[in-house]
């Protein structure tokens, strides 16, 4: 009886709490909102050209998950799975755009077209929104596909190189296996990119989510606002569910074993590949950079020490906070993965999965509304309001990626050591942990990456007086000349870089500690 | 044990990323956080009293601040609302979410710039001026008026930003007020036909007029200030000073007082050191906005209110009609 309480203790609590923390008050703002608006005007704004406006939404949007994925795997096949020299370096590097706002990323493009071509009125258009989302997200696919390619069991391959060719091998094993890491980062990508105003706004391309952005910001129609935000939730929320049903929750995707290596290949031409490359940072990485150290050197003061200046105190506490935050992001996350992929529990990772679809803006809002009661100010006037905020933003990402990583533990290990008596906590801790070190770990410098760059919910709700980094860099941004502008984006980018490569100094570490656990 | 311990250290992490807050005054600020910064800043240092401070972004147009503040209606957070022009104030009277606020200080300002009830009060002003590039056209070829921007030898060679946004969404319901809606949809309509560029903000029709994209714009007198610091080849001039012309629009900083905020007297303290004439004087010397207050000193470079002729406009019925008149600018953008 003890043992059976204590199991409901163990599964409703923390279920509750996440509920209590993340999913009431996003239900608080659909009550406030079917109560607030007369019935007549509730649906008012669903008719054809809201759908036509979803339309071509999707269309950009899924052009830029096709494209971002498809260059994403591309460069994971040649990274994790090609023996390259400087492999490492270009990991590091072509993983850089994700730090860089898609804001700041529209702006340098723009002036990098002026520069370049001496008019920049072709990238005002959906073809400038889905280059520069693509090049801004396809990072993501490249570390979701990249981390899954690695993981394939050597055994899979050398059976079939042993009867066809490499190019079959790839397109009838190799894909087909990492087809949940495929379909997740399109469906990631999909989400970011929907969820994305400040790009569209910006080359003057209507989105459904500008759209919402427009309605909240300078028509002040909260009740039509939150109608679209729930409109475009439920159709963000059709297509996970089809990927949940048909895809990444398909059983044959238990794939390999931990503790052994991944077949890694000899590159035939290593020039061409380091060409490919070398072309694609210059793409990606280097024109924006190099636009931004243009114009940062442009000015007719020099910036840098006025922009570190003010930059350095947001540094430290954003640094403090996204490391919290990412903690925070990656426990959730392994609880959520666990519970759902072992104990088939799917309510914590449901939860998180409708506070990641919500606009950012929407879910500002929501927390507002929810914590801003005199009572609640310990959280609302302090930064724990920013780590909730995050955790709604990123814990679905953290989830999945531990949850991929969950799927290819075998079961059986854990069936062998509760046949031989050892407790479920020390099967997790002992077992499960250890080969999910690599998972945890991608999931962790991700959810770094994805605070320490958040803009939309964050300005919703960090407390006055405090000062983090993207917030200062756009605050400033506003009138202040363009060269102390993109010195301050410049050296946040440094900062984040270098925080990144302590992590990942830090991982090689754990993972040698852990390669044969 | 040893899990519990972690439990315990990790929560402490987290815990320590937080900081609780202190005896301050909160305000929030859509003005420039480059300029607005520093005044609170030496206000924090002269009264000892700690300033938080939530800024606005270019990227999110206000959004942050103003629907912050409607959403803590039930349990306000702000002290002092510091907005760059009097609309959005407006907006936040109408729901309620300011008080009134009268003291010797603001007796100083003008009564044309202060809403009759006294829910927000004007200081420091910015003008809508024609920004241009001097290497793209020649001063004596430059449009006088607004209306000149129909003419066919502009065709497409100036920009507007996103009417929908920011001071440029107030100078249009200046233009539909003074003009009335047929007359002013018409001379859009117009400007339409004529190329007009629309760009993402007042702050992108500088970058373009800078980089040589364009010839000229219309922006904010701060932004044409900024230019002028970064370039050689920009210069600006108000519109619209000839005989019968209808003045240019001045757009003053607006502060509200926050309807049931935490610290109300911190919050008055701090609107009273705004509206000095020593304020006034920082602002015109960081970023070329004119005082309201008569006899403030200004550097050379800074226009006086004196030498500008305004538009005559009512600021609360522009006000009003920048929400009548919103659907059919947004309409108007998208189309």
């Amino acid at each position: 009886m003890d043992g059976k309480l204590g199991k409901h203790i163990v599964r409703f609590v923390p279920l509750l709490l996440l509920f209590g923390l993340l999913g009431l008050p996003l239900l608080l703002l659909v009550f406030q909102w079917l109560t607030g608006a007369n019935g007549a005007g509730l649906l008012s704004f669903i008719n054809g050209d809201t759908f036509a406006l979803i339309g071509n939404s999707l269309l950009i949007s899924s052009t830029v998950a096709v494209l971002a994925t498809f260059m994403g795997t591309v460069c994971g096949f040649w990274l994790y799975k090609f023996k390259l020299a400087y492999c490492g370096l270009y990991k590091l590097l072509l993983l850089l755009p994700l730090l860089i706002s898609p804001y700041i990323f529209a702006v340098a493009w723009k002036d990098g077209f002026y520069w370049l071509f001496g008019n920049s009125s072709s990238i005002y258009s959906e073809y400038g929104v889905i280059m520069v989302h693509t090049f801004a997200f396809f990072p993501l696919a490249m570390l979701i596909t990249g981390s899954a390619l690695s993981r394939i069991h050597t055994g899979f391959e050398e059976a079939g190189l042993m009867v066809v060719s490499f190019r079959k091998t790839v397109l009838k094993i190799m894909l087909p296996l990492i087809r949940p890491a495929l379909t997740i980062s399109f469906l990631l990508i999909l989400i970011f990119s929907l969820s994305d105003f400040s790009v569209p706004a910006f080359f003057g391309v209507r989105t459904f989510t500008a759209e919402i952005f427009t309605q909240f910001s300078a028509l002040y129609n909260f009740s039509l606002a939150t109608g679209q935000s729930i409109l475009l939730l439920i159709v963000i929320f059709a297509l996970m569910l089809i990927e949940a049903h048909y895809l990444s929750d398909a059983p044959f995707f238990s794939i390999s074993e931990k503790g052994t290596n991944s077949k890694q290949y000899t590159v035939k031409r290593p020039f061409a590949a380091h060409l490919v490359l070398c072309m694609l940072l210059i793409l990606v990485l280097l024109t924006p950079v190099f636009m931004l150290a243009l114009q940062s050197l442009s000015g007719r003061v020099f910036f840098f020490a006025k922009a570190w200046e003010l930059i350095r105190p947001a540094s430290i506490q954003s640094l403090k906070l996204a490391s919290a935050g990412a903690l925070l992001v990656t426990l959730i996350g392994l609880w959520s993965a666990y519970v759902k992929e072992r104990k088939k529990h799917r309510w914590p990772d449901f939860i998180l999965l409708l506070t990641f679809i919500v606009p950012p803006t929407v879910l500002g809002i929501a927390l507002i509304r929810y914590y801003n009661l005199p009572s609640l100010n310990f959280i609302y006037g302090t930064s724990m309001i920013i780590l909730i905020a995050w955790l709604g933003k990123f814990g679905f990402i953290a989830s999945r990626i531990i949850g991929n990583g969950i799927k290819q533990i075998p079961v059986s290990f854990e069936e062998a050591a509760s046949v031989i008596g050892i407790r479920p906590i020390d099967r997790f801790f002992k077992i499960s942990l250890p080969l999910l070190v690599p998972s945890i770990f991608t999931a962790f410098v991700l959810a770094f990456i994805l605070c320490l760059g958040e803009l939309g919910a964050t300005m919703m709700v960090y407390p006055p007086g405090m000062e983090l980094m993207p917030v200062k860099t756009f605050t400033i941004g506003a009138n202040a000349p363009q060269a102390l502008t993109s010195s301050m984006t410049l050296i946040s980018l440094a900062i984040t870089l270098l925080s990144i490569t302590l992590f990942f100094i830090l991982g090689k570490w754990v993972f040698k500690k852990y390669r044969y656990a | 044990m040893k899990y519990l311990r972690l439990t315990i250290t990790l929560f402490i992490i987290v815990l320590t990323a937080c900081n609780p807050s202190a005896n301050e005054v909160t305000v929030y600020s859509t003005v420039d956080q480059v300029f607005s910064g520093p005044i609170l800043k030496d206000f924090e240092r002269e009264s000892g009293i700690r300033v938080n401070a939530v800024f606005d972004t270019e990227e999110t147009k206000s959004t942050g601040v103003m629907n912050r503040l409607i959403a803590e209606k039930s349990n306000p957070q702000c002290d002092v609302f510091w907005s760059g022009d009097p609309v959005r104030n407006g907006v936040l009277k109408s729901n309620g979410i300011t008080q009134p606020y009268q003291s010797g200080q603001t007796q100083l300002i003008p009564d044309h710039f202060k809403e009759k009830d006294n829910h927000w009060i004007g200081f420091s002003a910015r003008a809508r001026v024609l920004i241009y590039n001097k290497n793209l056209i020649a001063s004596d070829s430059l449009p006088q008026s607004i209306f000149d921007f129909t003419k066919p030898r502009f065709k497409g060679e100036f920009a507007i930003a996103n009417p929908l946004f920011g001071t440029t969404t107030f100078h249009i319901a200046a233009i539909f007020s003074e003009l009335g809606d047929t007359k002013a949809k018409r001379w859009m309509n117009e400007l339409k036909k004529n190329q007009v560029v629309i760009a993402a903000s007042n702050g992108d029709v500088k970058k373009r007029v800078m980089n040589g994209e364009l010839a000229f714009g219309l922006t904010d007198t701060d932004d044409a200030f900024e230019a002028k610091k970064e370039s050689d080849e920009v210069e600006y001039i108000f519109l619209d000073q000839q005989e019968g012309g209808i003045g240019t629009l001045i757009m003053p900083n607006a502060l509200s007082l926050i309807n049931g905020s935490p610290h109300t007297d911190n919050g008055k303290k701090l609107m009273d050191y705004l509206l000095s004439r020593r304020t006034e004087s920082k602002l015109a010397a960081s970023c070329a906005q004119m005082p309201l207050i008569a006899g403030t000193e200004v550097p050379d470079n800074v226009p006086s209110l004196d030498k500008i002729k305004p538009m005559r406009i009512d600021y609360e019925q522009t006000a009003d009609k920048l929400e009548e008149i919103q659907p059919w600018l947004k309409q108007w953008t998208e189309n």
